[in-house]
């Protein structure tokens, strides 16, 4: 049966002993990543001939940038699935991969705030891309509030599913009315949507940083949903053998 | 119980409870009122800024009066008799945004010449600000009657459901008002409003089945 | 399972929490029974009715209604059941009148009538029930025992706030009911005087 591997995505213990080796390789992976990507490019990439060093902020901002709009995705998905097939893995991938994206979110708000101030003199500006990764910080809050809210851990479940769902739909309009705004309220300006050819020194380790930052995030996530495996399960024969066997 | 028995018993609790409605309608002219009072309560100021002061308003009265729509459903067990009534949940959750829609969104029209006059808000823009309440402002309430429904349950739902629904106002609030400000600008505006009701009519779709999950959720 | 039950239950598994309620419980109904569910606080009486409505989803379980599996779709066994829960369903802002043509439209006055007589709420008819007692609240409720013709009722702890004269009124009715083929199950720490009927015990 080719169905069978997501029959068994919903299946908390098969997934516990299936991810179990993968955590330690993705974790290291990233690592190696982050560090190479890190170092290369904040150290030996050459600068910007019109932002000067300040540009190597990108190699942190973009990564985040781009988990905190990937990980939003993630949640969505994730959601759908546990409301139309119940999939008891989908609101423990949610329960784990929500504060990492609030995390990333917030992150590309501090880091994009630090490129501002020599770029554009200020810390804040009303930029379109700026705008648009506060207001998926505030969903991700708005998610993790909810989520901690509830006692009841099914009603928990259900409710951040509803709202990862309808903020999946909403997002691209978010988007779209946020970058349309931006448009309407300001010339333009200097845009960090506008690529400047990058040159392949440049761009090399930002594409390592990348990779090395979703691979890092992959194994956290696994790791997190791992551990709440062991929480939500803790009465289950299988949970305690593990632990008594192998300890935390 | 049938879909015309609910709808009927909805107008009659909302007819009875127009104290809410009017409260809403005085916190909404109170906002207003902080721009001029807090920020500046000349004309040129004023003007251009009357759109996107009347929208952060209405949006924030409505978020008020959505707030409750679930509570007192909840707590009497009338909304476990809707669950296990045999209708449509979807359908029940439609008619009762409709119905609450009609009795909120049709006195905040009636004050608006005042409220625009207020705001020396140009006559030939008024009618445009009126468009964009009629379009967007169903979005708003089926939006926000998801998060009414998810946080029902809690004690202290009112200012995390505010704090989840008012992302997802963020769209309407920048169609709408830069409807307006094109109206003002003599460029225009039908972009917007056709976006308002993309929005108004998608979520029309989304809204009802999710409000019902979440109601199903809740009452367990 | 037997033919003659129209409600059988069985190997019912709910959860509450964190907490197992009734795991493994069997039981079933036949026409013109009483099923009392006992059992001390907290050991899932109310959850046990909620999870025949689908208002809570049992983790397993078969739920069969007129020799039919319904525990998937539930829509044959709601058409046919009447529910009153613990939190009673009567809107504060209706008055007495209006709750009954909320939740039953299609009654003539007449009914209505007798039944609101039969439960000492003609004088209150038009009055909101914000104003009425708990008792009488809990009147409200059962009025609709009278008015609709739903053949299961499943009723939570229908006698608690009433006084000894409703209670006699609600268990004749109940006694009625099940004389003519109807199946009645509810939950109670009280001894019922004028009906019989069949114990289940939950325990924690």
């Amino acid at each position: 049966m080719r169905w069978v591997w997501f029959h068994k995505l919903g299946s908390p213990k098969w997934f516990f002993f299936q991810s179990k080796s993968w955590v330690l390789p993705l974790l290291g992976l990233g690592s190696i990543g982050l560090i190479v990507g890190l170092v290369w490019g904040l150290a030996f990439a050459p600068a910007d001939y019109q932002q000067g060093d300040t540009f190597r902020i990108i190699y942190i901002h973009v990564p985040a940038a781009m988990l905190a709009q990937s990980c939003y995705f993630a949640l969505g998905a994730a959601g759908f699935v546990y409301l139309v097939w119940q999939m008891k893995m989908a609101p423990i991938f949610i329960k784990a991969i929500a504060p990492i994206g609030a995390v990333m979110a917030l992150i590309a708000l501090v880091t994009g705030a630090i490129w501002g101030k020599p770029t554009w003199g200020t810390w804040w500006i009303w930029d379109a891309r700026l705008t648009s990764v506060l207001v998926l910080f505030f969903l991700y809050m708005g998610i993790i509030a909810l989520q901690s809210a509830f006692d009841d851990v099914m009603l928990a479940n259900k409710a951040t599913a509803v709202v990862c769902v309808v903020g999946l739909i909403n997002l691209p309009i978010i988007k779209y009315s946020v970058v349309w705004w931006n448009t309407l309220h300001q010339g333009a300006t200097f845009s960090l949507a506008e690529k400047p050819a990058m040159s392949a020194e440049m761009w090399l380790p930002l594409l390592v940083s990348v990779v090395g930052f979703y691979l890092f995030i992959a194994g956290l996530v696994l790791w997190r949903m791992q551990s709440e495996i062991l929480q939500r399960e803790h009465r289950s024969s299988w949970v305690k053998k593990e632990v008594m066997d192998r300890g935390l | 119980m049938t879909y015309s028995s609910f709808l009927q018993s909805e107008f009659l609790i909302l007819w009875r409870r127009k104290q809410d409605v009017l409260n809403a309608l005085l916190f909404f002219i109170l906002v207003v009122a902080l721009f001029p009072i807090g920020v500046d309560p000349s004309p040129a100021f004023l003007a251009p800024a009357a759109g996107g002061i009347i929208w952060c308003a209405a949006v924030l009265s409505i978020l008020m009066a959505i707030e409750g729509a679930f509570k007192e459903d909840y707590l009497d067990g009338s909304l476990e008799q809707l669950v296990t009534s045999g209708l449509s949940l979807p359908l029940l959750m439609l008619l009762k945004v409709l119905a609450l829609w009609g009795c909120v969104v049709v006195p905040l029209l009636l004050i608006m010449p005042l409220l625009s006059e207020m705001l020396f808000l140009p006559s030939t823009v008024f009618w445009v600000l009126i468009l964009t309440l009629l379009l967007g402002s169903p979005s708003l309430f089926f939006i926000g009657l998801i998060g009414s429904a998810l946080t029902v349950s809690l004690r202290q739902g009112s200012m995390l459901m505010m704090l989840l629904i008012l992302p997802f106002y963020f769209p309407v609030i920048i169609f709408a008002t830069s409807a307006v400000h094109a109206a003002q600008a003599g460029l225009s505006y039908s972009g917007s409003l056709a976006m308002l009701l993309a929005m108004s009519l998608l979520s029309l779709v989304v809204s009802p089945v999710m409000t019902a999950i979440a109601v199903k959720a809740s009452v367990n | 399972m037997q033919s003659s039950a129209s409600l059988t239950i069985s190997d019912l598994w709910i959860e509450r929490g964190e907490r197992d309620l009734c795991r493994g419980l069997s039981f079933d109904v036949r026409p013109g029974e009483v099923l009392r569910i006992l059992g001390g606080n907290g050991t899932g009486k109310s959850s046990l009715l909620k999870a025949i409505v689908d208002v809570i989803t049992p983790i397993e379980g078969t739920i069969y209604y007129l020799g039919k599996n319904v525990t998937q779709c539930r829509d044959v066994l709601i058409e046919s059941t009447l529910y009153i829960g613990h939190a009673v369903g009567v809107k504060r802002l209706l008055s007495v009148e209006e709750n009954l043509r909320w939740y039953c439209p299609d009654v003539s006055s007449d009914e209505l009538n007798s039944a609101l007589e039969h439960l000492g709420l003609w004088p209150f008819r038009d009055t909101l029930v914000t104003s009425l007692s708990a008792g009488q609240t809990k009147r409200v409720a059962l009025a609709r025992l009278w008015l609709s013709e739903k053949t299961l009722w499943l009723l939570d702890e229908p006698f608690s706030s009433l006084d000894a004269k409703g209670c006699t009124i609600l268990e004749n009715r109940i006694q009625q009911h099940v004389s003519l083929g109807g199946l009645v199950v509810l939950t109670t720490h009280q001894d019922l005087r004028l009906v019989s009927a069949r114990d289940v015990v939950l325990l924690s």
